[in-house]
This record gives C-alpha cells, structure tokens and sequence, in this order.
C-alpha cells in the first residue's frame, strides 16, 4: 500500500462510527422465517418515495411484539435499502382485521365503541423515566414524523391508515386507508384532514377527509413539473387564510381547500423542491430544493422570488421546513443523524444548531404547535422560542439500557402535549402525553 | 414450521464477533445504519444455510463480505434513490462549529457518495476490510487488474473532494 492508501485506510477506521446496535442471530432467523413463509409482499411493489423514514419506522422491531412488523418487513429490504418506500409497516390492527378491509372511511357513524385498536385502551404508563411526565397512552407503531394535533383530536398515519386519535383515552378512534404514500404528516384546515395519498410519476395526490369521521371529502390532483424529489421532506404545508401548499417537483402548487382547486403554481427556480412551510402571518412562502443547502423565499399571492439564501458546502439534505415569526427552522442528516437548525429571518448562513438531535437512523423534525418550538430526537427534547430560536427548556431523554430512546412529533392540542415514542429495546411505541415546564 | 434449517455450530459465535466490523463496512457502502443493517441481515441469511461448507473452506467473512458487496451492487443497480449525492462538500472549518459531531462522517459518506457503487465497494473491502487485491477480485468477480483501476479511480476521485484531505492527514475528530 501506499502511503495515501494507509491513509485513506486509516481514516475509514477512525470515522466510521460504532453501530447503534449489533445484529444478532434471531434477527437473521426472522429474516430467514420472513423468506421462507414468503411474507410481505413482493419487491417493487411499495410505490416511491423517501426511503428513509420507513426504514427508520422499522428500525429495532425485532421481537414479540413486532415480529410481524419485521417479517413482513423482510421482503421489503432489499428493493427497499435506500429507495423509497411508501408503505407504512405496522400491524396496529391487524389482530382485529385484515389490513384493508378497516372501518369504512365514508361511514359517518364511526364511534368509538368500534375502534379497531386492540391495544388502545390499556391504562396509561409512565415511560422514559417519566421526563416531562411522559406517559404512554395509545401502544402502536406509527410512521414516524405523522403525528399531528388539530380540532381538538390527534391524527396519524399508521399501517397506510390515517387515523383519528381521541387525546384524552388514546383510542383510535376512526381510520381511514389512505394508500401508499409518504410519510408527510397531516394538515389540518377548519375541518378538514389533508394528507399526501400519492406522490410519484407525474402527479401529487392530496386527499381530504373530514377531521371528525374521516369520510373522504376531496381529493386534489396536483401536476408534477419536472420531475419529484427522490428524497422529499415535508412537501405539504397550510398557511394563514387556509390554502394549502404542496410542494410537486419544481413548483410548488396553492390549493383552495374549499374549492378543491390549485389556483396558483408557485415555480421553482433552484429545481425540485423537497420542503415547504408557511410563515404564520401568511406572508412569505419557504422552500427547499434539492440543488443545495439552500432556502428561497416566494410571496405566496403573487409568486414573486423575495429572497434566497444557502450555504454552500453543506450536504444537501436538508428540510422539514417550520417557519415562525422569527425565521425557520429545518432538519439536515446524513446517514443515522439529524439535526435541527433555525435560521433567523431564513438566512441559511446565520444559522444555528438546536438540540441534540437523534441517532439510530431516526427523525429530530421540528414542529410548531401550542406557540413553542418542539425539537425531539434521541438525545434530548426541547422546546424553543419561536421568534428567537431560544431553547426554553430542554431534557435528557435517558436510554433503556444502552438503547436509544425517541420522542418525536411534539404536538400541542386541546391544553395538552403528545409525542410520538419509541424504545426499540422494550419494544414500546406509541402516543405519549408530556407535561413540559415553561414551554 | 418456517421452513429454516437448524442454527450451524458456530454461527452465534461468527455473528458476536464479527457483526460490528460487517456493519461498520455496511454503512460505509450505504450511509445508514438501517441499510447496513440490512446488508449484513441479508448476508448472514444467505451464509446461514451453506455455514458448514463456509467454515470447512475457511472462508465464511469473506463469504459474507461478498454477498453483502453483491447485494448493495444490486440495490445501486436497481432503484438506489437515497441520499442524494451532493457534489458539495461540507466545509469542516467554516461550519465545523454548528455540526461538529457530525461533520466528519458526512464528509465521509458525502465523498464516498460520489464514486460509482463498485468503486466504493473496492474502497470498502480493500481499505477498510483489509482484503487483498485478489480476495476483492473474487468478492466481485472481476480481475484483479479491474480491481486496481477501481481502486485508483477512486483515490483519484476522493482526493478531490473538499474536507477528506483533513480528515485523512488525522484533522477532526471522529
């Protein structure tokens, strides 16, 4: 070798990091009893997508508990590595009925006596050394970053269903199937549910479903120019005067929710376009592209470019785009870790760091709800000052064993905070209820 | 029931020992943990059933190595839509501050982002698994020569990019 080859050689060992955790021979046995029963389904057939959060979804499910999560994860692996899959791997109700043939989503008279959770009305369980109070209240694996609060219920995409969570029980409540799509959390407008039921060739799908019973009420087709992400990361966002915006390829489209039509499309001139967000007063419309750690910022009534800020040198991998009154607030990772950074006044290169962002290959994806900035994650959960991106509380979430815990979708909703909660190594997941200090 | 054959003798052994090395080489191929662990998954499943011939040949981890190098081959092929390859590279000094714990390894990944898969294969078994140059040839039925060329096309390539230079003269902190 040369003196350059020791080097490289050298160097691959020194920063390639320690794995979160070792496989083990009964995770080769289930991937071996996954091929043998042939469970699943077939390569190829999971639609696209980001691959990223699915694999993430799954990530630590061998065991009891999900071992069928993770069987029927199987098959999905090796088309799935790092492509996109859209399918959501839960088994939330699949004791109860076979995926698929779920509530109705037109019955209006959905009722709470017909959830289809088996699992949902255990007592509530002080998890995570019970920091900010957690509790455990609704035991179910959702696909993460979907946890969404609004009119006065929790929503959330699990097993391709969107559900409908009662915050006070933690019982599903009402689900709809919405197919196979990303995992983009639900907007809420009025009351109305909106979620991205398809996002691949030439069209990006929005449906909409009444946040009470979740009959389907619209469903909007939106035009692709030019061509989708490969790796989109919060593509559908919703503003003051309540128009949608949905991100589809390059452009980004203004939908009236009421009239189900896409009035406007906003281009873009940095390409494909992989997050959205709306300031708070409706004003300024953000987006992220795929071109480069970058961040431009659209009027939404008119389209005009107002401004445009990157930071070159920085991986483009970049999004989940919040936007507040004090600038906005996004993800970037590579690989196992994210992190979350604000920009004041959404210029890239005042940006800082918040949080501690996760590892274990999961999501730290800002959100804004209840008027706090909420930063999860694997490390420590926060909240922060919307207009001056200061963190006003922060915890440690401790590990179980040395296993990453994930608190994540902080949501804020009837007086009341939820989270989405994760420990691999106790096999728990579910909505939990957090209490915060001065947040 | 499930169809699988008995646990070989020594398979639990070979998994302990050798598992956070086989991984480790999975996320420099593919640039997360949940791939890598797919991989390595993927590989042990296909070694499981002919394990006792493996040891009898002495050769189970190279075994293993070469599924794995084939099977994320075959996912590049295929419909590898991951992370985007970025041709911008993080600027360790400038922003080394912000993203310090991660910078390394994304300049890390960010380079190998920008080989051809059977580049980043060679790197991979040559420099970090320490294979010689014929045991890489037969993990990815090519000549040795074949081999060689990879491997100087990619030093080649990973010299150019911008904070690998840093990171390999010893500079930043894994």
């Amino acid at each position: 070798m040369t003196t350059e080859e020791r080097q490289l050689s050298d160097m691959l060992r020194r920063v390639t990091p320690e794995p979160p955790r070792r496989v083990t021979v009964e995770d080769v046995a289930l991937r071996l009893a996954g091929q043998a029963t042939g469970s699943g389904g077939s390569p190829g057939s999971e639609g696209s997508g980001p691959g990223r959060r699915e694999r993430q979804a799954r990530r630590g499910s061998a065991g009891r508990r999900w071992a069928p999560v993770l069987a029927a994860a199987s098959v999905f692996v090796v088309a799935g590595a790092s492509a996109g899959i859209a399918v959501a791997l839960t088994s939330h109700h699949g004791s109860s009925s076979p995926s698929g043939t779920g509530m109705n989503s037109a019955s209006p008279s959905a009722s709470p006596s017909a959830s289809p959770s088996a699992s949902a009305s255990a007592p509530a369980e002080r998890v995570a050394d019970g920091i900010w109070g957690a509790e455990l209240i609704d035991r179910e694996m959702l696909t993460q970053d979907t946890l969404t609060g609004g009119a006065s219920s929790l929503y959330a995409i699990a097993g391709g269903d969107l559900e409908r969570i009662d915050p006070a029980t933690g019982d599903v409540v009402t689900f709809a199937p919405v197919g196979a799509s990303i995992a983009n959390p639900p907007v809420v407008t009025g009351n109305t549910v909106w979620v991205v039921s398809s996002y691949a060739g030439n069209s990006v799908v929005l449906q909409g479903y009444d946040a009470k019973t979740l009959a389907q009420l619209a469903s909007v087709t939106v035009p692709v120019s030019g061509q989708l992400p490969a790796a989109p990361e919060g593509v559908l966002a919703s503003g003051s005067g309540g128009y949608l915006y949905v991100a589809a390829g390059s452009s980004v489209a203004v939908v009236n929710p009421s009239t189900h039509q896409v009035i406007k499309q906003i281009s873009s001139s940095a390409g494909p376009v992989t997050s959205v967000a709306v300031s708070p007063d409706g004003s300024k419309l953000y987006a992220s592209t795929t071109s480069s750690f970058d961040l431009a910022t659209y009027n939404p009534a008119t389209g005009a470019e107002l401004g445009f800020s990157a930071v070159p040198g920085l991986a483009n991998t970049e999004g989940n785009l919040v936007a507040t009154s004090g600038g906005v607030w996004g993800t970037s990772g590579v690989g196992m870790t994210e992190l979350t950074w604000f920009a004041p006044d959404a210029e890239l290169p005042r940006m800082v760091r918040v949080g501690a962002g996760t590892g274990a290959g999961l999501d730290s994806v800002p959100t804004y709800s209840g008027g706090t900035v909420w930063i999860g994650g694997s490390h420590t959960l926060e909240c922060a000052d919307p207009a001056t991106g200061q963190v006003l509380a922060s915890v440690t979430i401790p590990t179980d064993g040395s296993v990453l815990e994930y608190f994540g979708s902080v949501t804020f909703t009837g007086g009341r905070a939820y989270a989405y909660y994760q420990d691999p190594r106790s096999q728990q997941s579910g909505v939990v209820t957090l209490t915060p200090p001065q947040c | 029931m499930d169809g699988r054959p008995p646990e070989p003798d020594g398979f639990r052994d070979f998994v302990e020992a050798r598992s956070n090395a086989l991984l480790r080489s999975g996320w420099l191929l593919t640039g997360d943990w949940p791939s890598a662990e797919d991989l390595v998954q993927t590989a042990l499943a296909a070694a499981w059933p002919r394990w006792d011939n493996l040891t009898r040949q002495d050769a189970p981890e190279l075994y293993v190595r070469k599924i794995m190098v084939n099977t994320y081959l075959r996912w590049r092929q295929r419909r590898w839509t991951g992370e985007v390859a970025t041709g911008r590279l993080p600027e360790l000094q400038a922003y080394g501050d912000v993203f310090a714990q991660v910078d390394a390894r994304q300049a890390l990944i960010a380079a190998l982002d920008r080989l051809p898969a059977r580049q980043r294969a060679v790197v991979v078994l040559r420099y970090f698994a320490d294979q010689t140059e014929s045991q890489t040839a037969e993990a990815m039925g090519c000549s040795v020569g074949t081999v060689k060329s990879h491997a100087s096309k990619a030093l080649a390539r990973l010299r150019g990019a911008p904070g690998l230079a840093e990171l390999m003269t010893g500079g930043v902190v894994s």
